[in-house]
């Protein structure tokens, strides 16, 4: 045994922070992340090319208070599609081919791992998302350079997408280590965000209505677009209920992961 | 060294694992051996951290798994080959191991090598033929340089030149004094490497004991002899003065005794006495296989009458 083997012991900091960079290369070392992100990226700042060219071939010219950060609106919705997959699949991987086994002899201590990996999952598809929402404003306002692209409404767009994203990110990695399925924990996440609440907001009860309220998907678009299923909706409360969604998946995932064997 | 004390998994109504209890000692490669669903893969699992045991424990140098930090560095296992995500390559997914335990890159393409992995090493993993899975895997235990080794069915897809270097590995390794605990359903690569097996069967222990006690255990001494006058000698064999160490006597196929209980010596000096001619005379290697087969048929038996018997001073 070589000394630069020798055994010794490492404190749950260190781990983490190994932990963590480990789980940075897990996502970035296989191809379907970049595909994802490349997907994501084209579809996000296509849709602002898109809605910039529309924008600066009305006649009428934008609305006097608009700024680039609206006109990427539907960019930050398509933004939202990618961030879900990427979530997914990231934190189900290990569990759809095996190499969960690897993973836990490597990392023992569950608790160490689930931090890192929500932390670095959340992270990276928060920040992407971000980061190309805003490159979306800027090919906006490079078509309408009339509306501006002023830094605090940025700040203020970015930090309310920042909210939503994560928790939608928190949502669809719960669900993923919760379900250890792949096509599961998509299906459940796309019913949860995109199915369900249009689907229950049309109905013609009430109850379904105020159900739809209550969904991820639901309160998520109000925070990009500012409309939802009931008229008594605000931030505030789409932001609680983001945040209740989220800690509720995550302690799914986590009681999966910390509390059962690892492949049952 | 391993300690598993009592250790016991239940799914349901099922006892996958049944009050487990045997160490593994270093400078020894230990087989661990029963038939299929005999609780093999299960126990490993639980000695990782993997599973959780229902009851009991499993130590490794007096430690949990999970308690081991970092674990590469102590204990390196190879449990799964095909556990290892398809659209990485070989080289990443061993540096991913590497960082988790702060263990230097360069330690990483020196593994490769010992392994032999070489160029495939920078391809993605599901091109890997069941053999350079196999190499990855034991790359991956052998990252840490640990002290600990456990290996189940390491030989698994390996050509014979893979065979005899992983032989000649789990040898180094309990000859630096290290601890190596490996599965196999290979009775005669065992019978090759290890120096000791523990054998269960349906969750519980059959055997713990020295492969020489283990082998002993089915009547020691055998002969196989042959004579154009086979039915003189058989007869004088059968008709030896009786007493404890009676040799039992049957005929093969081709006519010629088959001896069980004397030695080719002993069967020589009577031959030679009784002025009978033997064309051939030679000690008959006991098998693992046998035993092994033995054992576990008797596992059956056991489970069946609900009793404890000992064979060979090794409980059941």
């Amino acid at each position: 045994m070589s000394t630069l083997m020798a055994p010794r012991t490492t404190t749950t900091p260190s781990a983490l922070a190994r932990t963590g960079r480990a789980e940075w290369s897990r996502v970035w070392s296989v191809r379907s992340s970049w595909i994802l992100a490349l997907l994501t990226a084209a579809a996000v700042v296509g849709l602002g090319t898109l809605v910039g060219l529309d924008a600066a071939g009305d006649p009428s010219g934008p609305p006097p208070d608009a700024t680039a950060w609206d006109g990427a609106r539907p960019s930050a919705m398509f933004a939202l599609f990618g961030i879900l997959a990427l979530s997914v699949v990231t934190s189900t991987a290990d569990h759809a081919t095996g190499a969960i086994v690897p993973t836990l002899q490597w990392t023992p201590r569950r608790g160490v791992l689930l931090a890192a990996r929500v932390g670095v999952v959340v992270g990276v598809a928060t920040l992407l998302g971000l980061a190309l929402v805003a490159a979306a404003s800027g090919v906006v306002w490079a078509f309408v350079p009339v509306v501006g692209l002023p830094p605090g409404a940025g700040a203020g767009t970015l930090g309310g997408l920042a909210v939503v994203y994560a928790c939608c990110s928190l949502l669809a990695v719960g669900l993923g280590l919760a379900l250890r399925s792949t096509a599961g924990a998509l299906v459940t996440v796309i019913a949860l965000v995109l199915v369900l609440p249009p689907l229950l907001a049309n109905l013609p009860y009430d109850w379904a209505v105020d159900l739809s309220a209550l969904m991820p998907g639901s309160n998520a678009l109000y925070l990009i677009f500012g409309e939802g299923p009931r008229d008594d909706m605000t931030a505030t409360s789409s932001r609680l209920t983001l945040t209740a969604w989220a800690l509720t998946a995550l302690a799914a995932g986590g009681w999966r992961l910390l509390r059962t064997d690892a492949s049952r | 060294m391993i300690s598993v004390q009592g250790l016991t998994k239940r799914y349901g109504d099922v006892r996958a694992v049944d009050d487990l209890t045997f160490d593994v000692e270093p400078g020894k490669v230990t087989g661990f051996l029963g038939p299929n669903g005999a609780g093999k893969s299960t126990t490993m699992r639980m000695m990782m951290g993997l599973d959780r045991p229902t009851a009991g424990t499993a130590t490794i140098s007096g430690r949990r798994y999970v308690d081991l930090s970092p674990p590469l560095r102590e204990v390196g296992a190879l449990l799964d080959a095909g556990a290892v995500h398809p659209g990485r390559t070989g080289r990443a997914h061993l540096r991913i191991g590497a960082r988790t335990n702060g263990i230097p890159l360069w330690r990483v393409e020196e593994v490769i090598d010992q392994v032999g992995l070489g160029s495939a090493a920078g391809r993605r993993v599901k091109g890997y033929s069941l053999g350079m899975r196999q190499r990855l895997g034991i790359a991956g235990a052998l990252l840490g340089d640990p002290r600990v080794l456990l290996f189940d069915e390491p030989v698994n897809g390996l050509d014979l030149d893979g065979v005899r270097w992983i032989r000649a590995l789990l040898r180094g390794f309990a000859d630096e004094g290290r601890t190596v605990l490996v599965s196999s359903h290979l009775m005669s690569e065992m019978q090759l490497v290890a120096d000791r097996v523990v054998v269960i069967g349906r969750g519980r222990l059959i055997a713990d004991a020295d492969i020489d006690e283990v082998l002993q255990g089915l009547g020691g001494r055998r002969v196989r002899v042959r004579s154009p006058r086979a039915a003189d000698l058989h007869r004088a064999l059968t008709d030896r003065p009786g007493g404890p160490g009676r040799p039992e006597v049957e005929r093969t196929g081709s006519g010629e005794p088959d001896v069980s209980g004397l030695g080719a010596t002993e069967v020589g000096d009577l031959a030679h006495a009784l002025g009978l001619p033997v064309h051939h005379l030679a000690d008959v290697e006991q098998s693992l296989e046998d035993a092994y087969l033995t054992l576990t048929r008797d596992s059956v038996e056991h489970h069946g009458h609900g009793e404890q018997p000992v064979v060979n001073g090794a409980r059941r």
